[in-house]
């Protein structure tokens, strides 16, 4: 499975973008849970981040502050371990 | 006396500050009252009156902000639990007194300035959260109160530490309760640049700067030491904010020949936000003295106006502020200001 997040906007502007191939079970179900949850909000607030997570050539998009449990999660995770 | 709350420690140390709030340089001691004062409550405010060089204070009643300073304990369900109100005393942790002082120095700027009633003129309480998520490298307004994170340890800082990151996002609440310029391509790149001058415009009038003596950059102090660069933006040379391996180049353009289209960031509202930046920066140096009396007083004038749309367009605006140059003061050295830093960054005005 490969999981990629792209991150814009935020105070700075700078983007980021970071990707990982992973087949454990933690992180599947993590996936899972956030195209089950699929878009919802995705009108951002001033200077807060935007995110596209495309995993396995599906992209879901959200904001700050209105991520859920599993979107937040996950850019977290994608962001701090992905290259 | 008793120490101050550090403020703007990334910029003077209070210690410093209140030895040169008694310097023999009068403009020296007057920018150290300020800083000093800027930071401080009400009963602060009384002991050290300023000696006339202010506008004159609104009305007593109109003229106290109400801050609540909230910890969100590195979560991030906000606001988290309250850790300072109004007229509290400084806690043991500096960002929350940061954050506190910035937010009465915005107020400050808003009340003594233009005669505004905290942001939305009509004395809306002030509300920030502090340690938002775990090395969290932004800050943000969320249309009720602003966020700040502790930065990710890498490339940014605590967003507390520049008092004009905290007037940018209050100023963000100043917007949406004005002229509400929407947060996408050239409107939402004003919105931003109206934060950053009003963001600004915050720092200068802390510190006592005039046009000439202000360094005019935005987020000077959050980069992490390893990251070259000085600031986020510069509003006086748009683009030459940083040059760093990981981050890159400052991309804002200074000039509509170099406007950059994007469907990223908002269509690049963070990008193209410099134009219209040194524009406000060519009229403010232009006229010279203090930024937020005249130059100032003009955006302000356009955002509280009530005849931009919500969709404005950089040549909207700046047919706005030449609008509102000659309402204010004719057809003098304002008005030609204006109509000369819009013409230099290649925006029309008719």
């Amino acid at each position: 499975m490969r999981i990629r997040v792209r991150r814009t906007g935020g105070f700075a502007g700078i983007e980021r973008s970071a990707e990982v191939e992973v087949s454990d079970r933690e992180w599947e179900s993590l996936a899972t849970a956030v195209l089950d949850e699929g878009e919802s909000d995705v009108r951002g607030v001033p200077d807060g981040f935007s995110y596209e997570i495309t995993i396995d050539g599906v992209t879901v998009r959200c904001c700050d502050p209105r991520l859920s449990e599993a979107q937040r999660a996950l850019v977290t995770r994608v962001l701090k371990e992905g290259a | 006396m008793t120490p101050q709350t550090p403020v703007f420690c990334s910029i003077v140390p209070p210690h410093l500050l209140e030895h040169l709030a008694h310097s023999s340089n009068p403009a020296v001691a007057e920018a150290a009252r300020r800083t000093l004062i800027a930071d401080a409550s009400a009963r602060t405010f009384r002991i050290l009156p300023l000696p006339g060089t202010a506008p004159t204070l609104a009305p007593a009643e109109a003229g106290k902000p109400h801050r609540t300073i909230y910890d969100c304990e590195r979560r991030t369900d906000l606001p988290g639990t309250k850790v300072r109100g109004e007229g509290d005393a400084a806690t043991g942790d500096a960002t929350v007194n940061r954050a506190y002082a910035g937010l009465g120095a915005t107020f400050d700027l808003f009340l003594n300035a233009f005669g505004h009633n905290s942001i939305d003129g009509a004395g809306l309480p002030l509300l920030a959260s502090v340690h938002y998520d775990e090395k969290y490298g932004n800050a943000f307004w969320n249309g009720e109160q602003m966020v700040f994170g502790d930065g990710d340890d890498e490339i940014f800082l605590d967003f507390t530490l520049p008092v004009d990151v905290i007037g940018h996002e209050l100023a963000h609440g100043f917007t949406q309760h004005s002229a509400n310029l929407e947060y996408f391509s050239q409107s939402g790149a004003l919105n931003e640049s109206v934060s950053d001058v009003f963001g600004s415009l915050v720092k200068q009038y802390a510190l006592g700067q005039s046009a000439e003596a202000a360094d005019w950059l935005i987020g000077e102090g959050l980069f992490h030491p390893n990251v070259e660069g000085t600031a986020l933006r510069s509003m006086k040379a748009p683009g030459t904010a940083y040059d760093d391996d990981i981050l890159g180049k400052d991309p804002q353009p200074g000039h509509m020949d170099d406007y950059v289209r994007t469907g990223r960031d908002n269509g690049g509202v963070h990008i193209n936000s410099g134009i219209p930046n040194h524009a406000f920066y060519l009229a403010a140096t232009e006229l010279g003295g203090n930024s937020w009396e005249r130059a100032g007083q003009i955006w302000y004038d356009v955002m509280t106006g009530g005849t931009l749309t919500p969709e404005a367009r950089f040549s909207e605006f700046a047919a706005a502020t030449v609008a509102a140059a000659r309402a204010r003061y004719g057809d003098g050295e304002e008005i030609q200001a204006v109509l000369k830093a819009w013409s230099a960054v290649g925006v029309p005005t008719d």
